[in-house]
C-alpha cells in the first residue's frame, strides 16, 4: 500500500539487479527512503529508477567483507536520509554463490567465498542494523532465502548450504531480538527468481498453483513490504514461500 | 561383541568424527557391534584410544586415528589411512562439532563464528568431498550421515551460530542427496538430544534446563547416545535404509515436531 512504510528508513542489498532490484522499487513504492548497498556504479541505475518515480534513494558503497565496513554503511545511510535504519532487505550473496557444479569441484577457496562470504556479510548485516533498531525501539529484518535452499538441489551444495545457514541464523535473531521490537522473518522465492538456471520442478513435481514463478517487484514485494511495515508487528521468525504455491511444508 | 543386533554391517567401514565422546562414541560403538569396522576419528588420541579400546575389548574392530576435522589435510590422511587398513570405505559419519559458547547475535564475533563454522561445515565439506570417490565406489552400500541439531530448524536462543550451522548441514545433505543419488548413495542428518558431556555443560551453567528438557519430552528421558542414537545411525547405514535419503531423523525422545 502507497505511504504503508512512510519516510522509514530501509536499507537493501544487492539491489542492482532482480530481486533485489524489484524489492528495492516496492519498498521504495510503499513510501520508505532507501539505501541501496553494494557497488555505487552497478547500482547508479536502480537510484535513477526510483527518483524517477519520486522515490528517495542513495547508494552507499560496501563490500560486506567486515563488520565496520557494513556499519559505516549503516550510519552513513542515516546521515544520508535523515533518520535511522530500521528496516533491512538483505538479498545480497557473493557472486560465486551462484554457480553451479559437483562438490567434487569445489575448492576452499570457493568453499570460502560462498560459505563465509554469504554467513558473514548476513550477521554483519544483523549486528549493523540492531544497534539502531534497539535504540529505536523496533525494527524489521527480511531475507530472502530461496526454496531451492528447503528443497536441496545438486550442484548447489555451497549455495544450498549458505541460504539454509542464513536462515537459521534469521530465526536464532528473532528468538534474541523480540524483546526489543525486532522482528527477524524470511521471504522465499521461486528458484526461477535466482540466477542458478533450475525451476519450480527442482522443488516440486507439482507446477505452481498460481501457474507463475512470481514478479519480484509486485508478488515478492507485496510480502516483504507487508513484514517491513506495521501490519508485521507479530510475526518473527517465519518463512515465507512466496513461490506462487509449489512449496507447502508444513 | 555385542548379541541382539546380527552383524548387518559386516564387511563394511565407518569413520565417526568427534568420536571420543557423547554422541560419536555412541555412534561408534553401535556400527561396531553390529560388524562394522570403525575408525574413532577424534582430534585427541586421549579420547579416541580408549574409544577403540573400548570397542576391541567387546571382540569388535576398531581403530583410533587422530583427525581435526577443520584440515583438509587431516581429513584426507584419515580418509587414506582408513582405505589402506580396511580395504574401503562406505559409511562417513560427520559428527565432530565445536563452539556451543552462549552468545548473542550481536556480539558474536568472527572468531566464535569460526569454531561453529569450521568443525560443522567445513569439517562437512571436508568428510564429504574426501570420502567422495570412496563412498562412490560403494555404490548403493555408500551412506554419508551428519549430525544436526533441532536447533538447525527451528534456531536457538542460546546459541544462534550453532542454529545456523547445524541449518546448513540439513542443506548439504539435502542437496547432496540429490547430486549422490544416481550413484546409489544415501546422505541423511540425525538430530539427535543425548547425555554428552556438552549437554551435560549446559546443564550446570542452566540448572532448570534439565527440567524443562525433560518435561518438554515426550518419553520423560535423555537419550543414551549408543542405544538410542547409535541404533538410529545403524540403521542409516545399513541396507534397511538404502532408499532414505536427504532426510532428518530428529532422535529427541519426542520433543521438537517441527518436520
Amino acid at each position: 500500500m502507497p505511504g504503508e512504510l512512510d519516510g522509514a528508513v530501509t536499507v537493501v542489498t544487492a539491489a542492482q539487479t532482480g530481486i533485489g532490484r524489484g524489492l528495492a522499487l516496492a519498498v521504495s513504492g510503499a513510501g520508505a527512503c532507501v539505501a541501496l548497498l553494494g557497488d555505487p556504479e552497478a547500482l547508479a541505475p536502480a537510484v535513477a529508477e526510483i527518483e524517477a518515480r519520486d522515490g528517495r534513494a542513495v547508494a552507499i558503497d560496501v563490500s560486506f567483507g567486515t563488520r565496520d565496513d557494513v556499519r559505516q554503511a549503516f550510519d552513513e545511510a542515516a546521515d544520508e536520509l535523515g533518520g535511522p535504519v530500521t528496516g533491512v532487505v538483505h538479498t545480497w550473496m557473493p557472486p560465486e554463490a551462484f554457480e553451479r557444479g559437483p562438490l567434487e569441484q569445489v575448492d576452499d577457496d570457493r568453499w570460502n567465498a560462498v560459505w563465509e562470504g554469504a554467513m558473514q556479510a548476513a550477521l554483519f548485516v544483523l549486528q549493523a542494523g540492531y544497534a539502531p533498531m534497539r535504540a529505536a525501539g523496533h525494527g524489521r529484518f527480511v531475507f530472502v532465502t530461496p526454496t531451492i535452499a528447503l528443497s536441496g538441489a545438486e550442484q548447489l551444495v555451497p549455495y544450498t548450504a549458505a541460504v539454509e545457514g542464513q536462515r537459521v541464523l534469521a530465526k536464532s535473531a528473532a528468538r534474541q531480538w523480540g524483546p526489543d521490537g525486532i522482528t527477524v522473518n524470511c521471504v522465499a522465492p521461486a528458484p526461477e527468481l535466482v540466477p542458478v538456471g533450475v525451476d519450480s520442478m527442482v522443488v516440486s513435481l507439482a507446477p505452481p498453483a498460481l501457474g507463475r514463478a512470481g514478479d519480484a517487484e509486485t508478488d515478492l514485494g507485496a510480502v516483504v513490504v507487508s513484514l517491513l511495515g506495521e501490519r508485521g508487528a507479530f510475526l518473527t521468525g517465519l518463512t515465507l514461500c512466496a513461490d506462487g504455491g509449489v512449496w507447502m511444508a508444513p | 561383541m555385542t548379541d541382539g543386533h546380527g552383524r548387518p554391517l559386516a564387511g563394511r567401514t565407518a569413520v565417526v568424527t568427534g568420536a571420543g565422546q557423547g554422541v560419536g562414541r555412541g555412534i561408534a560403538l553401535a556400527l561396531a557391534a553390529r560388524g562394522a569396522n570403525v575408525v574413532v576419528a577424534a582430534r585427541r588420541a586421549e579420547t579416541g584410544e580408549p574409544v577403540a579400546e573400548e570397542i576391541r575389548a567387546r571382540g569388535d574392530e576398531a581403530v583410533c586415528i587422530v583427525t581435526d576435522v577443520t584440515e583438509r589435510d587431516a581429513v584426507a590422511a584419515c580418509v587414506d589411512a582408513t582405505v589402506a587398513r580396511y580395504g574401503g570405505l562406505e559409511i562417513m559419519v560427520h559428527n565432530a562439532y565445536q563452539g556451543s559458547t552462549r552468545h548473542r547475535v550481536e556480539e558474536l564475533d568472527v572468531d566464535l563464528w569460526r569454531t561453529n563454522s569450521r568443525t560443522a561445515v567445513w569439517g562437512s565439506f571436508y568428510c564429504a568431498q574426501l570420502a567422495f570417490p570412496h563412498l562412490r565406489a560403494a555404490g548403493r552400500r555408500g551412506r554419508l550421515i551428519l549430525l544436526t541439531s533441532p536447533a538447525g530448524v527451528e534456531g536457538s536462543v542460546f546459541i544462534p551460530a550453532y542454529g545456523a550451522v547445524k541449518g546448513a548441514q540439513r542443506a548439504i545433505a539435502k542437496s547432496l542427496s540429490r547430486e549422490w543419488g544416481p550413484f546409489g548413495i544415501t546422505v541423511n542428518c540425525i538430530a539427535p538430544v543425548a547425555e554428552t558431556p556438552a549437554l551435560a555443560v549446559a546443564f550446570e551453567s542452566n540448572p532448570v534446563l534439565r527440567e524443562r528438557v525433560e518435561q518438554r519430552t515426550s518419553l520423560r528421558r535423555i537419550g543414551d547416545a549408543e542405544p538410542d542414537i547409535g541404533g538410529v545411525a545403524a540403521f542409516l547405514a545399513g541396507d534397511d535404509a538404502a532408499y532414505v535419503t536427504g532426510q532428518t531423523v530428529v532422535c529427541d525422545g519426542g520433543s521438537f515436531m517441527g518436520l
